[in-house]
């Protein structure tokens, strides 16, 4: 008895041993970045995994900006674009769910089939022709064709909030219509109120849009002046090879900074993000 | 079942027909059967409206009218005519006699005239289709007319906006917004794919016109460039390659790792998860480009590598040649490289997956396995993978299509870092670790080659949505969404 009693133990820690051992494997960058963040060098450390002095310098100079480096710029300007972005992608998803979840009429089906055809083409590919169309209406350059990129097409993600909204029993609206309630109320003051979890999820995942891209900016932003950055881009240029040893430092900074608030809404929006991917296909 | 669900796919695309079909015999009919104002609407867009004494909705139309035909004689047709052509006369400076100025002659812009022509095209077609309803409509006035119906107001139209027709009011932007920037995106992509559209022919200082199949020729081996069709078939090799291990290396990665986090035996699940979840809440350009420098040829990697011996040792046995592991710089390391890193980046997702699926296993069967005494290996093979691959197999599919175009790991991993020292494939501008989507950016970015790049974008959406269309239709039927409801 006491015998299997210790076999169970030692399965119990060799068990957990392992996961403790993947952890650590998965977090050395993390760990490597956060310590590179406080050396004292500005450079890449290439010989030690910590660094040899360790200081706060690169995160005060973080907030100095100079001509190549003007990460508080960078982060009100991904903020602003997030902000507009967050709020024109929530309505469009959620009036195209709205629409094509709880309402019934002849065009519905053939929409949402362009929908899927549509979806077919990786955005990457609308992308260059999108890049064409704002260069000749002088957007490149400018927010308001990075906002236009980022939330135009939006309605076409409506598929998860779709999801959420089948689930929401017909019987409610039907009870409200007979009511005399108009659509316009159902969608804003029964739907809208009973899908928090859905809401949350869609703002979360819009705003965290801007803030994880990076190709777009790129392509948009690439050929402006270093203010206008945002910070995918700001970072992405402080690891040229001509800049790097200067500004790893302070390049792993910046990454710990605009990580924090990232993960922080991530960790909110996780728990929806798995009902989204899978809700749909459970109800097959 | 199979058959059915094909069925469904194969109703989806009859469907959208019919809906068409049942648009046009409308029209048909109403015209038909209309009387002289219903007729009428077809030239004057309010005629009908005026004869029900629906006197705001007639102006309405016919201002919607004369603004389509404003649009079509002012903006348009400076551009469709000269379709055919994409522009015919060459941007020149020309010395102005009366202003003594050295001036532009009134050239064409062959790219805006592509543009605007398809621009033309899709708000005629939206006008061809109001153009149609409204008589539809119309007809529909003058039968509730003859039945001695009540007729809406102005007022009560407008009412219906947010009642029966409120999904018109909620869609209208979301579809502008797809119109213009997915839609029309995608046309032009297409166009020009069958122009000559590259760096010699550039707008506004020089045209380029219709080309016809040549840029597909040559990236299928004919025409006069072989080195396209060299560069082609060995990235579009390594795309597909790397899809697959991309998508099943971090799916049973994924799984692999929740069931072990849901195990009975972990202590602080949570925790552990926690852990896992923070190297994908940091921003791909942040964790991607740190690991780049981490593993960079004179980084801390190679640095322990030497130290340890591990370098030497691989250079005895032939496996570098160089005094570093180029782990991201040489073909062969930087393609496994590329697959490990990802493993790294993307199997805590599939975890959090895998592990909202697992929360709904039908426990009651993994406990009767157990007590007839099945291994948990077992019980992984036999009923959890066949349980998650029911439940993810759709979004397996989309995994694979969006590694297809995973464009930031390759991109942020290999951009500055890896050089090609093939010289067929630097000449057509391609890298050995490219995927298509990057290879067809810097085609665009760099080399400005947008014919190209737009033959290449067809040939990965035709890729993607075949695969789509064939797994879908052997996974999951649609049109069943009603009965969960």
């Amino acid at each position: 008895m006491k015998k299997m009693k210790s076999n169970r133990t030692s399965s119990i820690l060799l068990h957990n041993a392992l996961i403790a051992v993947l952890a650590f494997i998965w977090l050395i960058p993390i760990i490597w970045l956060v310590c590179t963040s406080f050396s004292a060098y500005s450079g890449m450390n290439t010989s030690t995994f910590f660094p040899k002095e360790w200081s706060l310098i690169h995160y005060q100079k973080l907030f100095q900006p100079d001509t190549v480096q003007q990460f508080p710029r960078w982060f009100m300007n991904t903020f602003i674009i997030a902000c507009f972005t967050t709020v024109i992608s929530t309505a469009f998803v959620l009036m195209v769910a709205y629409a094509t979840s709880v309402m019934r009429f002849p065009m519905r089906k053939p929409l949402m089939n362009m929908g899927v055809i549509l979806n077919l083409f990786p955005g990457m590919l609308s992308m260059i022709a999108v890049y064409f169309v704002l260069k000749t209406f002088n957007l490149t350059n400018s927010y308001a064709g990075l906002i236009m990129v980022y939330s135009g097409s939006a309605g076409l993600g409506y598929l998860i909030a779709k999801g959420f909204f089948d689930t929401i029993p017909r019987a409610l609206c039907e009870a409200a219509r007979i009511d005399g309630c108009s659509e316009a109320r159902i969608f804003s003051q029964i739907i809208i109120p009973m899908s928090r979890p859905i809401i949350v999820y869609t703002v979360i995942s819009s705003f965290l849009g801007p803030w994880m891209d990076f190709v777009f900016a790129k392509m948009i932003l690439n050929a402006g002046i270093s203010e206008n950055y945002t910070v995918a881009i700001g970072l992405y240029k402080m690891l040229d090879k001509s800049l790097i040893n200067s500004y790893f430092t302070i390049f792993c900074c910046g990454g710990v900074l605009v990580s924090i608030p990232i993960s922080v809404l991530f960790f909110i929006m996780q728990k929806f993000y798995v009902e989204g991917v899978t809700g749909g296909a459970v109800k097959g | 079942m199979a058959s059915q669900k094909k069925g469904g796919a194969m109703s989806a695309v009859g469907g959208f027909f019919g809906a068409i079909g049942g648009f046009f015999k409308d029209f048909g009919v109403a015209f038909a059967k209309g009387d002289i104002f219903v007729k009428l609407s077809v030239l004057w867009m309010g005629a009908g409206y005026a004869r029900r004494k629906q006197y705001i909705k007639a102006l309405i139309m016919t201002a919607l009218e004369a603004a389509i035909i404003a649009f079509t004689l002012t903006f348009a047709m400076q551009y469709v005519p000269k379709f055919g052509t994409l522009g015919t006369v060459v941007m020149e400076r020309v010395f102005n006699m009366k202003t003594m100025k050295s001036e532009f002659n009134d050239y064409d812009n062959s790219f805006s005239i592509l543009l605007f022509s398809l621009f033309s095209f899709v708000v005629w077609a939206g006008a061809f289709v109001i153009w149609m309803r409204n008589v539809v409509n119309v007809y529909r006035l003058q039968q509730k007319a003859e039945a001695g119906e009540h007729i809406n107001t102005f007022r009560e139209d407008m009412h219906s906006y947010i009642e029966e027709k409120f999904h018109i009011t909620l869609l209208t932007l979301p579809v502008i917004g797809i119109t213009v920037f997915t839609f029309i995106p995608i046309l032009l992509l297409i166009f020009v794919a069958f122009t000559n559209y590259d760096q010699q022919h550039m707008p506004p200082s020089a045209l380029f016109t219709w080309a016809g199949f040549s840029n597909f020729l040559s990236l299928f081996g004919g025409g006069l460039t072989t080195t396209f069709s060299y560069a082609f078939v060995r990235i579009l090799g390594w795309t597909l390659v790397w899809a697959f291990f991309a998508t099943f290396t971090t799916y049973i990665g994924g799984i692999l790792l929740s069931v072990l986090l849901n195990s009975a035996k972990t202590r602080v699940p949570k925790l552990w998860r926690t852990l896992f979840i923070i190297t994908i809440a940091v921003p791909q350009f942040v964790s991607l480009l740190l690991v780049r420098n981490f593993f960079s040829n004179g980084g801390i990697v190679n640095t322990i590598c030497a130290n340890i011996g591990l370098t030497g040792f691989l250079r005895d046995i032939g496996l570098v040649s160089t005094s570093y592991i180029p782990f991201l710089s040489a073909p062969g390391w930087a393609h496994v490289m590329i697959i490990l890193i990802n493993i790294w980046i993307g199997v805590p997702y599939q975890m959090l997956i895998a592990t909202g699926v697992l929360m709904n296993l039908p426990s009651d069967q993994v406990e009767s396995a157990r007590v007839d005494g099945a291994k948990p290996f077992q019980i992984f093979k036999s009923i959890t993978m066949p349980y998650m691959l029911f439940v993810t197999g759709p979004a397996l599919v989309t995994d694979f299509v969006k590694n297809i175009n995973n464009f930031n790991v390759i991109y942020l991993l290999t951009e500055g870092v890896y050089t090609t020292t093939n010289q067929a494939m630097a000449n057509s501008q391609a890298k050995e670790v490219d995927l298509l989507v990057t290879w067809l950016f810097r085609l665009t970015q760099d080399y400005y080659n947008y014919k190209m790049a737009s033959a290449i974008g067809i040939i990965v959406f035709i890729i993607c949505a075949v695969f789509t269309l064939f797994a879908f239709n052997r996974m999951i039927g649609n049109g069943r969404e009603e009965d969960y409801q």
